[in-house]
């Protein structure tokens, strides 16, 4: 059984097998709440999905580059995003260009302050990056005392969160656009192929000429502003903010990647996977509120599916003997 | 010592649609040195995992004193008695020598470890090879701190705590210097006495017929021979295990020519092993580094590719140059192949092409023109006479020759002006090493100038015209024309003056 499944999965690749898994639970969903399988429900799932996979995106590209590479502010980042665009703009529509690339910025800085911390100081990911979160979630605090002021522009919703195209929403565009540039970043630049050869070998590519404290800064650089671009994207969803905003898709970005079959221990992984693997955490949070699961059980049935994915997805054998 | 007889009997192996081993025959017996020979990508690691339960074979069988026995793991063959000493060495960098050792058969008294009991057994051990390692070599020094030699020794230890009935060496004098072999011979002649079995997994031909009685080849997955060494010679076993193609033998050695231009001068460089290396290298001519384990040329070599940290004076193409990373000597047309090509050379897990082309991935532009990288890789791949199931394969699919021409398949794909070679052709066979050489052949003629250490002596002296010979961090002797001999090469090595 287990030697069939291994087959199975090195057969297939792992972000056709999360795909595959997303839209079995999908259709699956259908038969225990009836009902639940229909296009509407589809769009919507698509929908939050985005979200997720977007805010994930960064969290790809820290987790292939190795060394136990891991984002851990990426949460404290979505929040800063949303509320540096929502105090920005006032809801101000011509705002939201000044304000997305002020975002922008301040996630590559806050990413590249935790690059600089782990490629020159030797700092383990894991720690800095939490230090980082709790301090952007300080500095959230001192920036807004307390006080939330500012607005939605609406045009943010229209764009992103409501129907653009038919019934597809712009989320959904921006998603599939930047699957296709993360490709094209992974596949088919030299920093990407740069990027999984310091997952899998700093050695062998320091000496084949690859910078790899450029390159682990440039990745975490990376991942904060797109963490930030995440929180601006969710902005234009949720329509208000918190301070715990961006906290709780921390842990199912991570588990997204993961599902969609990119190796924790770096070097090996595709953005398609997380997407695919955004996809299938989705539908099973919907279908949990469908069943109208009691919100304790919904958080005990989501861990448990989580901790039995990243189970059968996460066990590598030793990637390098 | 329980006598043993090993036997394996049409022996297959499939990877995907890969045959590893089409038909792997071995018997081995107590008392008994079984050389295992072939060409790269013959079988020989495949057949020799399969005995020491590392891979399951796909058919076949296993006989062990006459009965079918399968190992569902390393730890099950142990326990019958086989244990194995590999090349690509298994130790543990952050654990000591005597942890490393007796690492999963621990002496223990009430669920402790008895310390004092595993100290004393490993000291025991260390003492087979007294007077030839450095004295950081003790039970408690840590793996990491250890050079080459003395983490094969270490290796070799391992496998012998097991108290094994039959032992296999893979490649295991690779890393060794001459007195380190000798005296594992000495070993190896009083195990046989004991009652051991020996399999030796060797490239060095001279070693096989100093040590082993009987010799089994394989060939393109398939045991093609035994022989018995007293009544064989290198010529018959060579032949059967490259079909056809012919050994290099060296008669005529190119002249270098004095009128090219100095591509590199170095003057009194240091690092924290070298003491001052200086040396001059001209356009088309290959010049050997030699010397024992361990002595600097490793350094020597980091340093010049930027790598490492030196102080002296590297002039290179007329012109002073302090590298701080390998990327800045590597625009400046020096590539170094390293030493050590797992963790040193290559990415295991990604494909060929990609380790083809790590380093010349910025030629290509934005985004990659991949196509083009892709017809490039298979160029080179095809000069090379890379044996391999398409470019996509991961590289750790690779047998050690074929391996090694990806890494140096890298640097060609950047035609380099110097090219630096550290060690290029341990662990890999004849047929490959033929093959090399020959590319080395064509490399000089094209004007590359070539840094060539090898832990090979016949190779040096085949190939070089002049040989810098490091002890201790400096050069103990510069020999060439007459003077480059087997004798004057050994005597420097030792440190003594040619």
């Amino acid at each position: 059984m287990n030697t069939s499944l291994n087959r199975i999965r090195s057969l297939i690749p792992p972000p056709l097998i999360a795909l595959m898994l997303a839209v079995f639970l999908f259709v699956f969903g259908g038969v225990l709440a009836p009902g639940f399988t229909n296009p509407d429900q589809a769009v919507n799932i698509a929908r939050l999905a985005a979200f997720l996979g977007i805010i994930a995106a960064g969290q790809t590209l820290v987790i292939i580059s190795g060394g136990e590479g891991i984002d851990l502010s990426s949460g404290a980042l979505v929040t800063l995003g949303a509320i540096l665009t929502y105090r920005l703009t006032g809801g101000d529509d011509a705002m939201i260009l000044p304000a997305l690339l002020l975002v922008l910025s301040v996630g590559a800085l806050i990413g590249a302050l935790n690059g600089i911390g782990i490629a020159f100081l030797g700092m383990p990911p894991l720690v800095i990056t939490l230090g980082m979160a709790g301090v952007v979630t300080g500095v959230i605090y001192f920036y807004t005392q307390g006080q939330l002021i500012g607005r939605t522009p609406p045009a943010m919703g229209r764009w992103l969160s409501q129907a653009l195209i038919g019934p597809i929403p712009g989320v959904i565009i921006v998603w599939v656009l930047l699957g296709l540039g993360m490709w094209v970043l992974l596949e088919r630049t030299a920093f990407g192929k740069q990027l999984f050869a310091i997952g899998i070998n700093r050695t062998a590519a320091r000496l084949s000429g690859v910078r790899v404290n450029l390159i682990v800064v440039l990745t975490y650089m990376l991942s904060g502003a797109l963490a930030a671009l995440g929180g601006f994207v969710l902005l234009g969803f949720t329509q208000t903010v918190f301070l715990n905003l961006g906290q709780p898709y921390l842990f199912p970005s991570i588990a997204a990647v993961v599902v969609g079959g990119t190796v924790l221990a770096g070097g090996k992984g595709s953005y398609w996977g997380t997407m695919a693997g955004a996809l299938v955490l989705q539908v099973i949070n919907s279908l949990l509120l469908a069943l109208r699961v009691e919100e304790a059980f919904q958080l005990i049935i989501l861990g448990t599916i989580l901790l039995v994915l990243l189970t059968m997805y996460g066990r590598q054998r030793s990637v390098r003997q | 010592m329980k006598a043993i007889s090993v036997q394996v009997e049409k022996a297959v192996k499939t990877y995907g649609g890969v045959v590893a081993l089409a038909e792997g025959n071995l018997t081995v017996q107590s008392g008994e040195v079984m050389a295992l020979l072939g060409a790269n990508g013959s079988g020989k690691s495949t057949l020799s995992k399969i005995l020491t339960g590392v891979i399951a074979p796909n058919g076949g069988q296993v006989l062990i004193d006459g009965k079918a026995t399968s190992f569902g793991s390393p730890q099950e063959a142990r326990k019958a008695g086989i244990s194995a000493v590999y090349q690509e060495l298994s130790l543990i960098p952050d654990l000591t020598v005597a942890e490393n050792i007796w690492l999963s058969h621990e002496p223990i008294r009430g669920g402790f470890i008895k310390w004092q009991e595993m100290r004393a057994n490993t000291q025991q051990l260390l003492d087979l090879f007294k007077g030839l390692y450095g004295t950081n070599l003790q039970p408690d020094a840590l793996i990491s701190t250890l050079t080459p030699d003395e983490r094969q020794l270490v290796e070799i230890l391992k496998a012998l705590s097991f108290d094994p009935r039959l032992i296999i060496l893979d490649e295991a004098t690779a890393s060794l210097d001459s007195r380190q072999v000798n005296r594992l011979f000495e070993l190896v002649q009083t195990w046989k006495s004991h009652g051991m079995a020996i399999v030796f997994v060797s490239h060095r031909m001279e070693e096989i017929f100093r040590i082993a009685d009987k010799a089994t080849v394989l060939r393109n997955g398939r045991t093609v021979g035994e022989r018995v060494i007293a009544e064989s010679n290198e010529r018959e076993l060579v032949d059967l295990m490259i079909e056809g193609a012919t050994i290099l033998q060296r008669e005529r050695l190119p002249v270098v020519d004095e009128q090219k231009p100095v591509r590199l001068a170095v003057e009194n460089l240091r690092t924290n092993v070298l003491r001052g290396v200086s040396l001059q290298l001209r356009d088309g001519e290959l010049l050997g580094l030699g010397g024992l384990q361990g002595q600097g040329q490793s350094d020597l070599l980091m340093a010049l590719f930027g790598a490492i940290r030196c102080e002296g004076q590297i002039v290179l193409s007329g012109q002073a140059r302090t590298f701080h990373h390998p990327r800045a000597a590597m625009k400046a047309d020096v590539a170094l192949v390293p030493g050590d090509r797992g963790s040193e050379g290559l990415l295991l897990i990604r494909s060929i092409l990609e380790n083809l082309m790590l380093a010349s991935w910025s030629r290509y532009r934005t985004p990659i023109a991949f196509s083009k990288a892709r017809a490039d890789g298979g160029q080179i791949a095809q000069e090379l006479k890379m044996v391999m199931s398409s470019l996509d394969a991961p590289v750790n699919s690779l047998s050690g020759g074929n391996a090694q021409k990806v890494v140096i398949g890298k640097w060609l794909l950047r035609s380099p002006k110097l090219l630096l070679l550290n060690d290029p052709t341990k662990g890999i066979d004849v047929g490959a090493k033929a093959e090399f050489y020959n590319l080395l052949d064509r490399l000089r003629d094209a004007g590359t100038a070539i840094l060539f250490y090898s832990s090979d002596d016949d190779e040096l002296l085949g190939l070089c015209n002049r040989v810098l010979v490091l002890h201790d961090g400096e050069i103990s002797a510069e020999l060439r024309e007459d003077k480059l001999t087997r004798e004057n090469l050994v005597a420097a090595s030792m440190g003594a003056s040619a």
